[in-house]
């Protein structure tokens, strides 16, 4: 059976805030890509007594839960697929290949404010496309993916209420698309610790969420030989930057807090604290202002991108692709990054502009 | 119209499909997606299909207004997939390329094109899902009227009420617009049966009839009401190709018969100016109106001719307006519809508007006096 019937999705609250949080602070709509795992929750009991209406519900529907632990959001719309639902194979495997272990994909979502909460034409033809058979994006060694071949069917719609006098601020629904059948069916949505059906969990808890996958590792093993020179070299290079910041205070040295010389030891490693201090607000400074310019650059990107568009329809001839190039998504790169790539967006869009006349 | 704020190429868009479409498409609401709530983008259509309207929310980004938009269907219409999904094409069948393939925004026709192909789906969809009805009787009926063109159906189905079928027949092969000489209409004016069955899985011997109506488009009204056409019955064991023809006949004849009223019309419009001179207004369309000034000594008035579309078997409703007084709200004082004067349908158009100037001559009098009460009312 390739197409089996989810009983539910589960998503871990600061994921669904986060999407929500990605889809809200941006300006227009917003598509993106969802992470997680299907699990098989049938119960294992197995019961000597065959009843008549236990056996059939029991051996051949498996009761499966996906669980949705991260997701990529585009920024854009449209980021992996036409206007019709093709896919762009290229931009969905950059899409999923930063995803880390134990992750595979489980479907895709859109944020669209003040929409019905229902799939519209092209989702429809986007999810279809994405439950296809023929579609192979996983490698084939993904031990996941491999366990439970279990197609990416697995949609969320964002929406926000028409009406702006409602209490809350989002609404979503998730469907599982039935490839079989060629419709959506929907599906409640989980949200793990969040509501009075969680209470009873945290008496048994175990962490099941994975560390955060980190790909520096550290560099002193001994199998790490092979890594290329270039690792090698950054590493040396942070760790100069973190002696800056330590001013001789290694490790080592920290011992000697113990004893008899502690007191002067200390006074010097509050001073080093405070430094230290000193420099983290600033730097909390320069981030504060920068953020400021980014958003200065976005309204007036925005105020731009009005003005191309009333030049277009006035000349009409225009034969530039302004748009098209001018709005790839400045996607998940940090904010420093984001603003010096806007800021030369911005240059190279209005020489562009002052040429064009 | 609000439609000022969409972004330019989508407001070319909306305004090409408003004002070139054969359909009478109207725009419900335009609202924002945006965060920036004075960037419109997106819009509710009301697309007519079946004697009624069907609405589809149009989606477009303001952020992005070169992207082609993206449609949401109405709630009950969930299985309505009008694209084919690439890899489904098999079995050699291979539906026409979409119109949003290659989605120019440059080109203002486009969502035109794309709103026809949809709804053109839509037809056949719906069409599909009448079909596949276990239900003998609408087989039956569908079989037998496939030849005629222009039938659209529909599934209506609730809660609360039990399943319909519905048909829109579009009916008489002539263009109503070219029977009318000079005529305003923009859209293609047409008459239609709405015959609605009731679905019946079960196999009955005697079937309910089905209910019958006759609907027409707004702007026929000034020629011809559809109200006043009486339907043949539906004899039980009927079918929809054995009723239409001779309902057509008739319905033809009554069109006709309209449309050679114009002229009677104009003949009496005609008559009535030896005697009250020219109109100061008329219809020359469809000769509905017609307004003369008038006197008696020296009170002026107008009178305005209503004429109806049955004329001369309905009397001109006659309407008098003073020039002289003014009511309360500073509008003219105008007397109540008089129709209360003698007529008859088989006098001549000279003759008739004799009858209404000698009428009119006492009832001017009678007018005046009340003219004068109103203003002593107000003093």
């Amino acid at each position: 059976m390739d197409d089996p019937k989810l009983q539910k999705i589960a998503i871990s609250g600061p994921t669904l805030a986060s999407i929500i949080q990605r889809f809200h602070s941006s300006n227009g709509d917003v598509d993106g890509v969802l992470f997680g795992h299907v699990t098989d929750i049938t119960a294992s009991d197995l019961q000597d007594d065959d009843g008549p209406d236990a056996s059939s519900s029991r051996s051949d529907s498996p009761i499966l839960v996906a669980t949705i632990t991260s997701f990529f959001c585009s920024g854009t719309i449209n980021s992996f697929y036409d206007s019709v639902g093709r896919l762009d194979l290229n931009a969905l495997r950059r899409f999923l290949g930063d995803r880390g272990p134990g992750r595979s994909f489980i479907g895709w979502f859109v944020g669209r404010r003040r929409t019905p909460l229902r799939p519209s034409m092209r989702e429809s033809l986007v999810t279809a496309s994405l439950s296809n058979k023929a579609l192979n994006l996983v490698p084939p060694d993904d031990p996941l993916s491999s366990s439970l071949n279990f197609p990416p069917c697995v949609f969320i719609v964002f929406s926000t209420p028409f009406s702006d006098r409602l209490i809350h601020t989002h609404e979503h629904r998730a469907f599982q698309f039935r490839r079989s059948a060629g419709v959506f069916e929907p599906k409640s949505v989980d949200v793990i610790n969040i509501g009075p059906a969680f209470r009873g969990h945290y008496s048994a808890f175990s962490p099941s969420s994975p560390f955060p996958w980190l790909s520096c590792g550290s560099s002193h093993s001994e199998d790490k030989r092979s890594d290329s020179l270039n690792q090698v070299k950054r590493i040396a290079k942070e760790q100069q930057g973190l002696d800056l910041c330590a001013e001789g205070f290694e490790i080592g040295r920290l011992s000697s807090l113990m004893g008899s010389e502690a007191a002067n030891y200390t006074s010097e490693l509050e001073g080093l604290y405070t430094k230290m201090l000193a420099k983290l607000d600033g730097l909390a400074h320069l981030v504060e202002q920068s953020s400021a310019r980014v958003f200065e650059q976005e309204n007036r990107n925005v105020k731009l991108r009005l003005k191309v568009m009333t030049f277009f329809v006035v000349s009409a001839s225009g034969g530039s692709s302004i748009e098209a190039e001018y709005c790839r998504p400045f996607s998940d790169s940090s904010l420093y990054d984001s603003a010096f790539c806007l800021s030369l967006a911005f240059c190279w869009l209005w020489s562009k502009i002052k040429h064009q006349g | 119209m609000a439609a000022d704020t969409l972004p330019p190429l989508v407001a070319a868009q909306l305004n090409y499909l408003l004002t070139h479409s054969p359909l009478s498409v109207k725009v419900d609401q335009i609202w924002s997606g945006c965060k920036n709530p004075h960037l419109t983008d997106r819009f509710t259509l009301l697309i007519p299909f079946c004697l009624d309207y069907i609405r589809w929310d149009v989606i477009y980004n303001a952020q992005f207004p070169l992207a082609a938009p993206d449609v949401i269907f109405a709630a009950e219409d969930e299985n309505f997939h009008p694209i084919a999904i690439d890899g489904e094409e098999e079995g050699g069948v291979h539906k026409p390329k979409s119109s949003l393939c290659d989605w120019n925004s440059k080109d203002p026709s486009r969502l035109l094109s794309l709103i026809h192909e949809l709804r053109d789906l839509y037809i056949s969809y719906q069409r599909k899902r009448v079909g596949e009805l276990e239900d003998e009787r609408l087989k039956f009926e569908i079989s037998t009227i496939f030849s005629r063109e222009g039938i659209e159906m529909c599934m209506s189905s609730g809660t609360d009420k039990p399943e319909e079928v519905r048909f829109s027949v579009p009916l008489l092969d002539m263009d109503l617009n070219k029977l009318v000489q000079g005529c305003p209409w923009r859209h293609q004016q047409k008459i239609y049966l709405q015959v609605i069955f009731p679905v019946t899985r079960k196999y009955s011997v005697a079937p309910s009839a089905p209910r019958v109506k006759l609907v027409s488009s707004s702007e026929l009204k000034i020629l011809f009401s559809v109200e006043d056409v009486k339907l043949p019955p539906w004899l039980d064991g009927m079918c929809m190709a054995e009723y239409l023809p001779t309902m057509e006949e008739t319905l033809r004849a009554q069109v006709l018969e309209a449309v050679a009223s114009i002229g009677v019309r104009r003949r009496f419009i005609e008559a009535l100016a030896p005697l009250f001179g020219r109109p100061v207004e008329a219809d020359p369309v469809f000769c509905r109106k017609a307004t003369f000034l008038a006197a008696s000594s020296v009170f002026t008035f107008l009178v305005h001719f209503v004429i109806p579309s049955q004329f001369p078997k309905q009397q001109p409703v006659l309407m008098l307006q003073s020039s002289q007084h003014l009511n309360t709200q500073g509008t003219p004082v105008m007397s109540p519809a008089l129709t209360d004067y003698r007529w008859s349908p088989r006098w001549e158009a000279s003759q008739m508007a004799e009858r209404i100037f000698e009428f009119l001559v006492e009832e001017c009098l009678s007018f005046k006096k009340y003219c004068n009460e109103s203003l002593l009312q107000q003093h």
